[in-house]
């Protein structure tokens, strides 16, 4: 609507590619501006959302655009419009089942956060496409190459991705990433969770609509961030031992088929447990033991092999010891604060200038009807007016704290994900 | 020495037996222990599975409470926003994807059957694009049997209960390119009855009775709104026909009255003519009789002189009865400028009791004129205003016997003057009350009988107090005496 009268100034200042215009800008802190539009007709609900953006940001010069929408949103003319009011400047984002923003959880919308960089900040955002099962390791050492590229002389601090939650093969990606990126670097990302009907996920990199495709940033120079990742599920019941596993498919825990596990603690034969496998992998995860971390790495079942194996959501290396997890709502929410305030201690004493939510799909649907309350407590912790976006996810990827594992980035699920951002 | 040393080994043999029981006591301790400890952590395992069943009972009731209470929230909402709606059309129009969503469902189809057709009418598509819906409607019409059975049968069909019928679950799944659905009749009192189906893609979706009540409240809703529509619709048509109807017998009687009205001018222009022909040579007649009685042309045997003093007193009242007419012609055609004016009612009761008084005087009447002070003033004609009064205080006179009583009265009415003239007199029989303000109506009585009138009195009375956009009654019981009451506009 009343967008397109905006001019929007292309910064390349923060983009490696032109370490000479540097000097052009003085600007000393980064500043952020977020719009949110749930408008039926598409384009003019981007219109509404980068509209209240751009007012937010009081014409200073755009960095770098991060785009959440629900899958409705997710089509090229939707794409091309954002692109075109925002005058090309970069686009990362992907669409979801629900977009988090500081009002609340939503099942339609399109969010928008306008981010404008100091010259002391650089990025770099970058894609790889048709991610296949044995070809995902490499194309997360090509996505790392690609990020990469550029920022050889510079200090580099954070890389977040957005991937395919459809795709199969994510722990490799991740390893491929690591690989290139360095096994203890900090890498966060999702992968957004579908609404179940289109069976698919959307990426956004600049005008492309993309999907079995990985994309990411790599954020460096003066740029601060602290992260927080916590699911609030607890061990219950003896521990077990994965005794025979591959990948993402666990065959033998304690010698017996795996499904055994849930036919022992739910007392249900596997056809039941079939029927009700969302609902129960939901509400009992299984449970990774990792020694010096606090809490257990959980995974999802995502199906029942007729031989009794299960298929997880993220490799579960033979020999692990696990257990079945539970929850409770209050735990759950104990998880969010706790992820919260890691995340804000992990920052630092500077301003945070936003905040970043990956939460998983499974905790929203536990919640029900109340999907706002964890926003409520993150909100309670970073203050009413620190800028929150964010998206529901299959998946979240989050380096691990303790030293046994060197801060080395693991695929968790049922977690809540959150990111403070910032200046140093 | 060797005693020693024989000694010495078998202490220390003893020694280490000792020890050796010792050990072996604390390994079977031990393994008592550990026994016990597996036993308990067996126990505890049992105990977290209990803990995880009952977890997951909780979690399903918890599920579909909050299912419910989303459910009843949806359907209140929605069934507020269908109850509004009057028009057949509009009534689907109001179901949207959120209601749809919220009641756990992603898509939504409506039927109605068209008798005249014999065919389901599509009314509602929601998540399903407009080519497969196409596809939908005739699939339903090549099994319109199917969902017609529902409808007749009252059945709700869904894919967790099965239904006995031809159509398999399978079938009404791949009909609807679907999953998990319900399928519920929507039932009217009257005329196209129908079905609604809702279904989702989730493959892990199960339907619950809760869901089954939901969708059967629902369709009963839609049916209810569909028969109120479609009696509003009705109601509106014959409401319609009847203005129609209306306006057109409203025609008719304007028509009607105009035909009366003029009708009513030409009669009031006749009277006018005829009264103005008649009353020239009644002039005449009365001048003749005038000079003949005063004996100018001669004196005349007294039987000539009583004929004559006969047209005379005649000709007076025909002259009376000629100026009466001209008079109602005259206010009937607006013709006469009535010139309303404040005046004092008080001074016109005390002059129309002067006026009469010999005649209340002979009868011996007592007459009495109540006027309060803040009736003192009215808005009239001051002439034809005394003439009501003359006419209305005559005919008490006339009618009320010896030794009774006449009285005026007067009370304020907001903005109107009403004043009550009541006699003590025989009174008015209820039938001809109705007709006493008629022209030559004269009740028919002793007194009527004896005493000579025109029977235009009342008449002109009425058109007098009309002109003076007034009100003219009469009250009257047989015996008792009559009121009859008039209004006035009050002056300030």
């Amino acid at each position: 609507m009343f967008v397109s009268h905006f001019t929007i100034t292309i910064s390349l200042v923060n983009n490696f590619i032109d370490p000479l215009m540097f000097a052009l800008y003085t600007k000393l802190a980064m500043i952020i501006s977020s719009g949110f539009s749930q408008l039926k007709e598409h384009v003019q609900a981007v219109n509404e959302a980068i509209g209240q953006a751009v007012i937010g940001l009081k014409n200073v010069p755009v960095s770098l655009a991060i785009i959440f929408t629900s899958t409705e949103f997710a089509h090229p003319l939707v794409l091309k419009a954002a692109n075109n009011l925002l005058g090309g400047i970069p686009i990362l984002g992907c669409s979801s089942q629900m977009i988090l923003t500081d009002q609340g959880v939503f099942k339609y919308g399109f969010a928008v956060l306008l981010i404008s960089l100091t010259q002391q900040t650089f990025f770099n955002i970058n894609t790889v496409k048709n991610i296949k099962p044995d070809t995902s390791l490499s194309s997360g050492e090509e996505l790392a190459n690609k990020l990469l590229y550029g920022f050889k002389n510079v200090r580099r601090s954070l890389s977040i991705i957005f991937s395919d939650s459809l795709i199969t093969g994510g722990t490799n990606l991740i390893n491929g990433l690591q690989e290139n990126l360095g096994r203890s670097f900090p890498l966060v990302g999702a992968s957004p969770s579908d609404d179940f009907a289109n069976q698919k996920t959307f990426q956004y990199v600049n005008n492309e609509l993309l999907s079995e495709s990985c994309s990411g940033i790599i954020f460096g120079g003066k740029f601060n961030f602290g992260f927080g990742i916590k699911h609030g599920w607890l061990a219950l019941g003896k521990i077990r031992t994965v005794t025979t596993s591959e990948g993402n498919l666990i065959k033998e825990i304690d010698g017996l088929p795996a499904v055994k596990l849930y036919e022992e603690y739910l007392a249900k034969d596997t056809m039941e447990l079939a029927k009700e496998l969302r609902r129960i992998s939901t509400s009992y995860p299984i449970g990774i033991y990792l020694q010096g971390e606090k809490e257990y790495l959980l995974r999802n079942i995502i199906s029942i092999k007729d031989d009794g194996s299960l298929i997880t959501q993220g490799n579960v290396p033979q020999n692990s010891r696990i257990r079945l997890m539970i929850s409770t709502e209050d735990s759950r929410l104990k998880a969010a604060i706790t992820a919260s305030e890691e995340a804000k201690r992990n920052f630092g004493m500077e301003k945070i200038k936003f905040v970043m939510i990956f939460d998983s799909a499974a905790r929203l649907t536990l919640l029900g009807r109340q999907k706002s309350i964890e926003i409520g407590v993150i909100k309670e912790v970073f203050g009413k007016d620190t800028p929150l976006i964010g998206i529901c996810t299959n998946g979240e990827q989050a380096p691990l704290k303790s030293i046994n594992y060197l801060g080395q980035t693991y695929l968790h699920n049922q977690s809540i994900n959150i990111l403070a951002i910032g200046d140093q | 020495m060797l005693s020693f040393i024989f000694i010495s080994i078998c202490l220390i043999v003893a020694g280490m037996g000792i020890a050796l029981l010792s050990k072996v006591q604390r390994l079977k301790e031990s393994a008592d222990k550990i026994k016990t400890l597996s036993l308990s952590l067996e126990e505890m395992d049992e105990q977290a599975k209990l803990i995880m069943r009952t977890d997951m009972e909780l979690n399903k009731a918890q599920e579909e409470l909050d299912k419910k209470i989303a459910g009843l929230d949806t359907l209140q909402k929605l069934s507020k926003e269908i109850n509004t709606t009057l028009e057949e059309k509009q009534i689907f129009k109001k179901i949207d994807n959120k209601y749809l969503e919220a009641l756990g469902f992603k898509q939504s189809l409506a039927f109605l059957w068209r008798s005249l057709e014999r065919e389901f009418r599509l009314c509602l598509c929601l998540g399903y694009s407009h080519e497969e819906s196409e596809r939908i409607e005739n699939a339903v019409n090549l099994n319109k049997d199917y969902f017609l059975d529902l409808i007749h049968n009252r059945a709700t069909a869904s894919s967790e209960f099965a239904t006995d019928n031809f159509l398999t679950k399978d079938k009404v799944r791949q009909l609807f390119l679907t999953h998990s659905f319900i399928i519920c009749p929507v039932l009217t009192q009257e005329a196209d009855q129908g079905f609604i189906f809702v279904g989702t893609q989730d493959i892990d979706a199960t339907i619950t009775k809760g869901d089954r009540e939901f969708i059967s409240i629902l369709a009963n809703q839609i049916g209810q709104t569909l028969d109120n529509a479609r009696l509003f619709e009705k109601t509106w048509k014959s409401q319609q026909e009847l203005e129609i109807k209306v306006e057109e017998r409203t025609h008719q009687l304007t028509q009607a009255l105009e035909e009366v009205k003029r009708i009513s001018r030409r009669k009031s222009d006749f009277i006018s003519s005829v009264s103005h022909e008649l009353r020239t040579p009644l002039t005449s007649i009365k001048g003749y009789a005038a000079i003949l009685l005063a004996g100018k042309l001669g004196a005349m045997p007294d039987e000539i002189k009583a004929r004559l003093e006969k047209i005379n007193r005649h000709s007076d009242e025909l002259m009376q009865m000629i100026n009466d007419l001209l008079d109602i012609s005259r206010i009937e055609s607006g013709k006469v400028d009535m010139k309303i004016a404040g005046q004092d009612l008080k001074s016109i009761v005390e002059k129309i009791s002067d006026l009469l008084s010999e005649q209340l005087k002979i009868k011996n009447i007592t007459f009495a004129g109540n006027i309060p002070d803040n009736c003192q003033n009215i808005m009239a004609a001051r002439g034809q205003i005394e003439r009501v009064f003359i006419n209305l205080v005559g005919n008490a006179l006339k009618f009320t016997p010896q030794n009774g009583k006449i009285s005026i009265n007067a009370n304020r009415l907001n903005n109107t003057v009403q004043i009550d003239v009541q006699d003590t007199g025989f009174g008015i029989p209820q039938d001809d009350q109705e007709h006493i303000f008629d022209e030559f109506y004269r009740v028919d009585n002793t007194i009527n009988q004896e005493v000579k009138g025109t029977g235009l009195g009342l008449a002109l009375v009425r058109q007098i107090i009309e002109a003076h956009q007034g009100k003219i009654w009469v009250e009257s019981k047989p015996g008792e005496g009559s009121t009859f009451s008039f209004t006035l506009k009050a002056g300030q």
